[in-house]
């Protein structure tokens, strides 16, 4: 049984500043790592590797040669190949151009793969669109928001607990079908150094532009529906009142009083 | 050359210092002031001064000077022995001088530099390294100043300032006057290896810049200050060797020494540090590899091997105790996010932790000396956790943090119950061979006694904190008990009784576990030439009741 | 146009089931299509045998300006009878409203409906000026599958120019199938919608957590789709005359194309707290409170202010509260009178959740933290320890309130 995980590196986006100045985002010293959604997807693989036998995940990601990186994570984590799909030809690809590039290449790559998992969102585009558009494009079946994910004694079939507005839903589908995770191991997992040094002698393949059965004015920028027109910083904050050194029962007084002035109470 | 002339500073009103005056004004608005990370309470003084220059602080200084009043030096307050924590007199906070003054590649070693006040947090220094980007230097004035900034975005390396105290949130000055030392003094050494000049204000508000390598002890073994009144001090420094491990006890003396070496872990007593010139060093990447193990004992041998293994080169090399993983099992039971890490194997009875150099991404990574040492103390690499990109080596930073921090808030608890405990860490390092006889002591004591205790710490400079977490009054007078006779045993091994944590308030009486009165009474000498009035950080190593 | 792979066709008629149009039927033992066909993809996506395909063309200016008109998906409230839309299709029929004067078309509000009884009311006195209504037992509950099928069908059909759904959990699963089985463009999560003076959707979405804003267009296709924060536009004042011209929609939907299957449902016992969407008040809880027990004081507050409680994802991922109650980027935008965060560092993720918030008290200990920019009043200093004390304070003011009438 063949499992696909669909990974993606993103700038550990809580540490980017904005240059006040030019409203550009500040990326020296900023760090990538793997959106922490698609790692709760690979989580979901391992475990399913490790309650079934015979199952081989493949993690695959788009994006510059350094996307290398989170592939490595994904291998010293449980992944038995990585594969990475790069070309300049991608570059600038919206939510379209990457899910149709990603699936071509799962297409050629993993043919005869049962399951893909991927994370629920990125945290640098936040889209949570690229799941169901590889979906569509596979023509498989899709359960977003996935908490749990097992499968059938037959393994014909994927169960998935969902995450759903008012609490959580079981739901089904038969595999091949695409899932989208959003909630994986509490904490990160930590590889041994056993692993991280084995990863290094795993297999990592690359896909470029010409391996996948896609017109190149499909890929990239060009075969993007969407375009970025402006970029700008977010609006101004409003201003406000900052109350530092404040014995406790002062500070809960001060509140009190906002709250009383703002007729909360 | 062995002597010096002091300054003075360019004068600023005395008035108009920002000042606190009153004890009860000063607890009711600015109660931080009061105590440090020892928890040790200050006693009743009358004076909080915030200087914003060093203009400011010479002023203050005059006048304290002046009026023979006592004053106490802080910064980040985050010492473990009470030296900020002033029992009379006025309180100096350091906390506005906190800019970097500049980045330059010094022309004669070639290695970059940093000139910074005092109070530059080490946390905000290194975040100013890693992105390179220093407030206030863009626009400096000064165009060497600007060239250096320039110069230093232009090399395509990362550069760090290896000293790594534990505490990020201390001062650099602050971490200068301490000798501080952490982790990774193992590959490192103290922050004194690493600190190439510091301008130091004496108790008359003159003060004295000292470069490294220009002032050494004359062969008599003094120096001579002058004064700007042409008013000589004589300094003669004292004759007792240094111990054979890392040490923070008392004051630094070689033949010939470095004056810079003087001040350096002085403790603010011979004079008020506020501006230092540091080394930085090329930033590598790095793994950090916690290896768990059968027993304490496995520990111990492991990291001894380690240590031997010439083909290793390890940035730090660490302990923790088979039961200190235990209280973080129960903090996982609790609260598995807590840790920050993946519940610990169940069969870890004992861990070491360590870190090198890594590049991840080279096709060949060759580390068979690595898997080796650990094969032949019977380990596995595969029961290791390890991480190398900068948010794991950031946690595994906090999960090297856990237990200490987890003793002192149990301490806190116990607090409540039995006001007079206090937790009893050992902070003694022995020399190289020595290692397993201090262990097989600290364990087969505690456990003789049955108290209750966690060992972790810098086991690859033979240098474990042992915790006693006394239970009721008698563990803890068990543990004192104990613990005085550690440190005669540290001593009798040639080690140092307060390895990095200083003396300060209230380690003072284990000054004489390792030095005679004769070599205490040198020290106050030294202490006497440059502070004759003794208002410089009084109570500090020395304790005021058995003051001459 | 629609391809049809004789060599791997069946003829087994799973396609012609699922056609909404009638365009495909089995002529001389092959598959054939005919001129209703509108290329809404539902054949494509149920054939096993991979016999179908579709091409699709670039369109010129001029077929850009045969699409026409502002259409919003409306979500229905599956706890209301009649069926009652949620708050942010009212939200996004005013914003429609603006779009579709801007450009001189209409607005059109697209029901996916059960059998059940539906308030279509509602919808011309929110500013639509039609209904299109597509019933079937299929949609009486959520399937990406039935809502996908039914949504190509209806766009595909009537062409409109824009098309807004909710960002929704609902919303977010299925527009990107609809987008990409269409060949769409689609923006997620928008923040910002106007018509430029080229008659283009600008859609305007936070990036990078929130970092920056990002303007984006849809130049080459129609129509132009997005999905919409909810509680970032407001609901615009109800006319009670305003009336819609309601159109039904012939839906073809058979069981045989939803591929999936709910097995199980758990509602958190939740009900008595109001969901977090529409709360007035909010009560929200960081890393900061340090452990889930200390979440009661947070609770305590809420209580007392006729609040609700929530929380970062921070503290949703250990567990220590339901993804229900999730504020930010990952979980629900709101938009309360009051929002209280607690020990909440701030990460822009959270920050984007909960801007719109009207009056914001932040506690932290950290000066630093991210929040006090957002917040109208901030206070350095340990909420576990303030909290108990405003608790105690409000307790007494409202014992003396009572006392007092």
């Amino acid at each position: 049984m063949k499992i696909v995980v669909c990974v993606k590196q993103v700038p550990e986006v809580t540490n980017v500043q904005v240059d006040p100045a030019t409203g550009t985002l500040i990326r020296e010293g900023v760090k990538s790592i793997l959106n922490p959604f698609c790692e709760y997807a690979l989580d979901h693989a391992v475990r399913l590797k490790q309650a079934f036998d015979n199952i081989s995940i493949s993690a695959i990601t788009m994006g510059p040669p350094q996307a290398r990186d989170v592939l490595l994570r994904c291998l010293e984590l449980g992944a038995d190949e990585g594969i990475l799909v790069t070309d300049r030809k991608f570059a600038g690809a919206d939510t379209w151009a990457t899910a149709l590039t990603l699936a071509e290449a799962i297409r050629t790559a993993v043919p005869d793969f049962d399951l893909i998992l991927v994370g629920k969102q990125a945290i640098d585009g936040d889209t949570a669109q690229v799941g169901p558009e590889i979906a569509e494009i596979l023509g498989l079946a899709q359960i977003t928001y996935g908490v749990e994910v097992t499968l059938s004694s037959s393994r014909k079939q994927v169960r998935v607990t969902q995450e759903v507005e008012r609490g959580y839903e079981v739901v089904e589908a038969a595999l091949p079908a695409l899932v989208t995770c959003s909630k994986g191991e509490v904490v990160r997992r930590a590889p041994s150094f056993k692993d991280v040094l084995q990863a290094r002698k795993k297999l990592i393949r690359t896909i470029r532009a010409d391996a996948i059965a896609i017109p190149e004015g499909q890929l990239g920028l060009q075969g993007s529906f969407t375009q970025v027109v402006k970029v700008f910083p977010p609006p101004a904050k409003k201003t406000n009142t900052i109350l530092q050194n404040l014995e406790v029962e002062k500070a809960a007084q001060e509140i009190f009083s906002f709250l009383k002035e703002k007729r909360f109470l | 050359m062995h002597e010096i002339n002091s300054r003075s500073a360019p004068s600023a009103d005395f008035s108009k210092v920002k000042c606190i005056e009153g004890f009860e004004c000063i607890q009711a608005e600015y109660s931080a002031y009061l105590t440090d990370e020892s928890k040790l309470s200050a006693r009743p003084f009358d004076y909080l001064f915030f200087p914003k220059s060093e203009a400011e602080l010479a002023a203050v200084m005059a006048e304290l000077h002046r009026r023979n009043i006592p004053m106490t030096f802080a910064s980040a307050r985050t010492g473990l022995v009470g030296g900020c924590v002033p029992q009379e007199g006025a309180l100096i906070s350091l906390e506005h001088l906190d800019q970097v003054q500049a980045v330059y590649r010094d022309p004669a070693s070639a290695e970059w530099r940093v000139k910074a006040q005092t109070s530059v947090s080490l946390k905000n220094l290194d975040g100013m390294l890693r992105i390179k980007q220093f407030p206030g230097l863009e626009q400096s004035p000064d165009p060497v100043v600007a060239q250096g900034l320039r110069d230093f975005r232009e090399d395509p390396n990362q550069y760090f300032y290896p000293p790594d105290p534990t505490e990020m949130s201390a001062s650099l000055g602050g971490s200068v006057v301490t000798n501080a030392s952490g982790a990774r003094t193992y590959r490192y050494g103290p922050t004194r290896a690493w600190v190439r000049g510091i301008r130091v204000f004496l108790a008359d508000s003159e003060y004295l810049d000292i470069p490294r390598g220009k002032y050494f002890a004359s062969p008599g073994g003094q120096f001579v200050v002058w004064n700007t009144q042409g008013v000589a001090s004589t300094i003669t420094i004292p004759d007792y060797p240094q111990p054979r491990t890392k040490s923070a006890t008392g004051f630094y003396a070689a033949p010939q020494m470095d004056l810079i070496d003087l001040f350096i872990g002085s403790e603010g007593t011979l004079g008020v540090v506020t501006s230092v010139d540091v080394a930085l060093l090329k930033r590598e990447e790095k793994v950090s590899i916690i290896q768990f193990l059968d027993s304490d004992e496995q520990a111990v041998q492991l990291a001894e091997a380690m240590r031997a293994e010439s083909r290793l080169q390890l940035d730090f090399l660490e302990f923790y105790s088979g039961n200190a993983l235990n209280l973080l099992r129960e903090l996982q039971k609790v609260e598995p996010s807590t840790v920050g890490m993946p519940a610990i194997p169940d069969d870890a009875r004992g861990a070491i932790f360590f870190e090198m150099s890594f590049d991840p991404h080279t096709e060949e990574l060759e580390y068979a000396a690595l898997e080796e040492v650990i094969a032949s103390c019977g380990a596995s690499l595969e029961r290791s956790w390890a991480g190398y990109e900068s948010r794991e080596l950031d946690r595994f930073k906090v999960f090297r943090h856990m237990v200490p921090e987890t003793i002192n808030s149990i301490l806190a608890e116990r607090k409540k119950q039995y006001p007079g405990i206090h937790k009893l860490g050992t902070d003694m390092a022995v020399p190289d061979g020595h290692l397993q006889e201090m262990w097989q002591l600290y364990k087969s004591c505690c456990e003789e006694l049955n108290l209750e205790w966690y060992a972790f710490g810098h086991i690859g400079n033979n240098h474990i904190h042992v915790n006693i977490l006394p239970r009721n009054m008698d563990d803890l007078n068990n543990g004192m008990q104990l613990y005085a006779a550690f440190a005669r045993k540290a001593v009798e091994l040639g080690g140092s009784v307060s390895a990095e944590h200083g003396i300060g308030k209230i380690k003072s009486k284990f000054l004489q576990y390792m030095f005679t009165p004769g070599q205490i009474q040198q020290m106050r000498r030294v202490k006497e030439a440059l502070d004759p009035k003794g208002i410089l950080n009084p109570n500090d190593i020395f304790p005021a009741e058995v003051h001459p | 146009m629609l391809i049809i792979d004789h060599e791997r066709c069946t003829a087994c008629k799973v396609c012609i089931r699922n056609c909404p149009f009638g365009a495909l039927r089995i002529e001389d033992g092959l598959l054939q299509v005919n001129e209703s066909c509108t290329l809404c993809g539902a054949c494509v996506n149920v054939c096993r045998f991979k016999a179908l395909g579709i091409e699709r063309k670039q369109a010129s200016p001029e077929e850009l300006a045969k699409y026409k008109g502002v259409f919003v998906w409306v979500e229905l409230d599956e706890e209301t009878t009649p069926r009652q839309p949620r708050k942010v299709v009212l939200e996004l029929l005013g914003k429609g409203r603006q779009l579709a004067n801007a450009l001189g078309e209409e607005l059109v509000a697209v029901v996916l409906a059960g059998t059940g009884e539906v308030d279509l009311q509602v919808f011309g006195q929110h500013g639509a000026d039609r209904v299109i209504l597509c019933r079937h037992e299929l949609l009486e509950t959520y399937s990406t599958d039935g809502f996908t099928n039914v949504m190509c069908a209806v766009i595909s059909a009537k062409k409109p120019a824009v098309v807004l759904y909710g960002a929704t959990p609902h919303g977010r699963d299925f527009a990107p199938r609809v987008a990409a089985r269409l060949k769409l463009g689609l923006t997620a999560d928008c923040t910002g919608l106007e018509i430029d003076t080229d008659r283009q959707l600008v859609q305007t979405r936070p990036a990078f957590g929130g970092n920056i804003m990002a303007s984006i267009i849809t130049p080459y296709n129609r129509p132009q789709t997005a999905t919409v924060r909810p509680n970032v536009f407001p609901v615009p004042e109800k006319q009670p005359a305003g009336s819609a011209v309601t159109e039904e929609f012939p839906v073809t939907l058979n069981r045989s194309a939803i591929r999936t299957r709910v097995v199980e449902k758990n509602t958190l016992v939740d009900g008595s707290e109001a969901s977090i969407e529409d709360a007035r008040v909010i009560v929200a809880g960081g890393r900061g409170c340090q452990k889930a027990s200390n979440l009661d004081l947070l609770r305590t507050l809420a209580g007392q202010l006729g609040g609700t409680l929530a929380g970062s994802r921070a503290i949703v991922e250990q567990g220590w509260i339901p993804h229900t109650r999730q504020v930010g980027q990952s979980g629900t935008t709101v938009g309360p009178e009051l929002y209280i965060a607690v020990g909440v560092s701030g990460a822009i993720q959270h920050v984007v959740g909960m801007s719109s918030s009207k009056t914001v008290i932040a506690i932290n200990k950290d000066p630093e933290a991210g929040i006090f920019k957002t917040a109208d009043l901030g206070v350095v200093g340990d909420a576990l320890e303030i909290l108990p004390i405003l608790s105690a304070l409000i307790e007494k003011e409202k014992q003396m309130q009572a006392a007092s009438s």
